[in-house]
């Protein structure tokens, strides 16, 4: 496996891909610690520490790599694109154009990425502008750095400096989004899902530091450390299963050469949907907490938010999640994976599945597959997502969102995807893969 | 002081303009969630013309005297006293 990596680094344009991969991580983590202009940086450290622990703006703040809190240049990272990206695509199901254009094919999808791009610098506006307000009435910090509080977050409070924050923030968005582009199109992986991958890989380290600093940490420390091991096992294992539905291709005759006469099949993944559900589910129950930060805290209707929603160890709170991503993992799979249109292709090419006619029986049987596929996927995502939260509720560690099930279905989706395709590059040259 | 930091903050502003028209000028790559976290085959088509060249070109130039700027102004605000 070692000897893997080094063919990999001895390749020339492999190694030319590795390199500027890392050097466009390298500059996403280097802009996460510079400070935007106006934001007085002594002042953003002693709020964060005066704030430790603040989950409001966890799951934002987490796919930041801790950049938000320091309101630095990429404070919002890559979430607004991957918001964008979210929205593009469900808006493919209200509106027919869109669903038009990705059928296109090639051009519709660029059509389609341009759309998501413009949204996503849209969205960025959106943010900062909201990221800039909550720090300048010191609602991000929880009552530490307002403007008119003896350590002001926003150094001068004139609106030019405030425009100016929303302004560097807007174009470091933008950056990252190119960067991302850049790795996709340069780089090994997806640029977008290695940038989230880093963000939380970086906060990893200071969060596991903090559990082992608790009273009595360094049992539970390992305990944590062995749960997330037995869960990444479980995870790559669930996740490179598939089942595979048999196709026959009819043999066809173009002038004198024969086409087709074989036999493959559609892999049918167990999570289709991926870790998409997880995230959706938990941006959306993020909601309901951020509204209640603009309310008085003195309402009976902002104290039963903060009771319920606010910790993610709260029964409500679990019930909510668990119903959310079984829902979204059905709805996101009705999405990416149409029956009536494979089986459609499968028609014009003359393939069938053996014991089934072609077109609408097909499809049908295709559906039936799929839902029950997806049945076990669902529930295996909500175990995934569900089981450290409890563990760790009932080991009584701060259920910080770094080890949740979402970071950790991530990194190993992401991890996986990546070395993969490191592994087809290397089999190009016919050396031997990492993955055995 | 006064003079040059108010100059740094109008590059800022064009800068960071130039910055976003440039970098939504580009072809967009790679965006929709299907190829995120696995499923999708990406086809990599990497065709850059003279012109995606160029853009390639200014783009990274903004990009770089905007972060010189941003790292500039961020200094004057640390060791001079407003």
């Amino acid at each position: 496996m070692l000897g893997a990596f080094a063919q990999a680094f001895r390749t020339p344009d492999l190694r030319r891909k590795l390199f500027f991969t890392m050097g466009i991580i390298a500059i996403f983590r280097l802009g996460s610690f510079i400070p935007s202009p106006g934001v007085n940086y002594g002042n953003v450290q002693i709020c964060t520490a005066a704030s430790a622990d603040n989950d409001i703006l966890g799951i934002i703040n987490l796919f930041s790599g801790g950049a938000l809190l320091q309101l630095s240049v990429f404070a919002l990272g890559i979430m607004p694109y991957i918001t964008a990206s979210i929205i593009v695509q469900l808006l493919r199901v209200v509106i027919p154009r869109f669903e038009a254009l990705h059928k296109e094919g090639q051009s519709g999808t660029a059509k389609l990425t341009q759309y998501t791009r413009y949204l996503t610098i849209f969205l960025a506006v959106l943010q900062a502008t909201t990221i800039v307000t909550t720090a300048r009435t010191g609602v991000l910090f929880a009552g530490c750095g307002a403007a008119d509080s003896g350590t002001p977050v926003i150094a001068d409070d004139s609106v030019i400096t405030i425009l100016l924050v929303i302004l560097t923030m807007t174009a470091g968005t933008g950056l990252v989004m190119w960067l991302a582009e850049l790795v996709t199109e340069r780089g090994v992986g997806n640029g977008m899902s290695l940038l989230i991958f880093i963000s939380i890989a970086a906060s990893f380290p200071a969060a596991l530091w903090a559990v082992a600093q608790t009273p009595g940490g360094l049992t539970t420390f390992f305990i944590v450390l062995a749960i997330a091991l037995v869960l990444i096992v479980a995870v790559v294992f669930v996740e490179q299963s598939q089942r595979r539905i048999p196709v026959q291709y009819a043999k066809r005759m173009v002038g004198r050469r024969t086409y087709g006469g074989t036999s493959t099949y559609i892999p049918i993944k167990i999570n289709m949907a991926g870790v998409i559900p997880v995230i959706f589910a938990s941006s959306i129950l993020a909601l309901p907490t951020l509204a209640a930060q603009f309310g008085d805290q003195t309402q009976p209707w902002v104290q039963w938010i903060i009771a319920n929603f606010a910790d993610p160890g709260a029964p409500l709170y679990i019930l909510v999640f668990a119903v959310m991503i079984l829902f979204f993992a059905f709805f996101y799979t009705s999405i990416t994976f149409n029956p009536e249109e494979t089986a459609d292709n499968m028609k014009r090419y003359g393939g069938f599945v053996p014991g089934y006619r072609a077109g609408r029986p097909t499809a049908e049987y295709l559906r039936y597959v799929v839902n029950r596929v997806t049945s076990a996927g669902a529930i295996y995502l909500l175990l995934v997502a569900l089981i450290p939260t409890i563990a760790f509720v009932l080991l009584g560690v701060q259920t910080t969102i770094p080890f949740g099930g979402t970071s950790l279905l991530i990194i190993v989706g992401v991890g996986l995807e990546t070395v993969k395709q490191i592994d087809s590059q290397l089999q190009q040259r016919h050396y031997e893969g990492i993955l055995k | 002081m006064d003079a040059l930091r108010i100059g740094l903050q109008v590059l800022l502003v064009i800068t960071s303009a130039v910055l976003v028209l440039t970098i939504l000028m580009h072809k967009g790559k790679g965006g929709g969630m299907s190829d995120m976290f696995g499923g999708g085959l990406s086809s990599s088509v990497s065709s850059s013309g003279v012109a995606e060249r160029n853009l390639n070109r200014i783009t990274i130039a903004t990009a770089v005297l905007w972060g010189v700027v941003v790292l500039l102004l961020g200094l004057i605000q640390k060791f001079v006293v407003i």
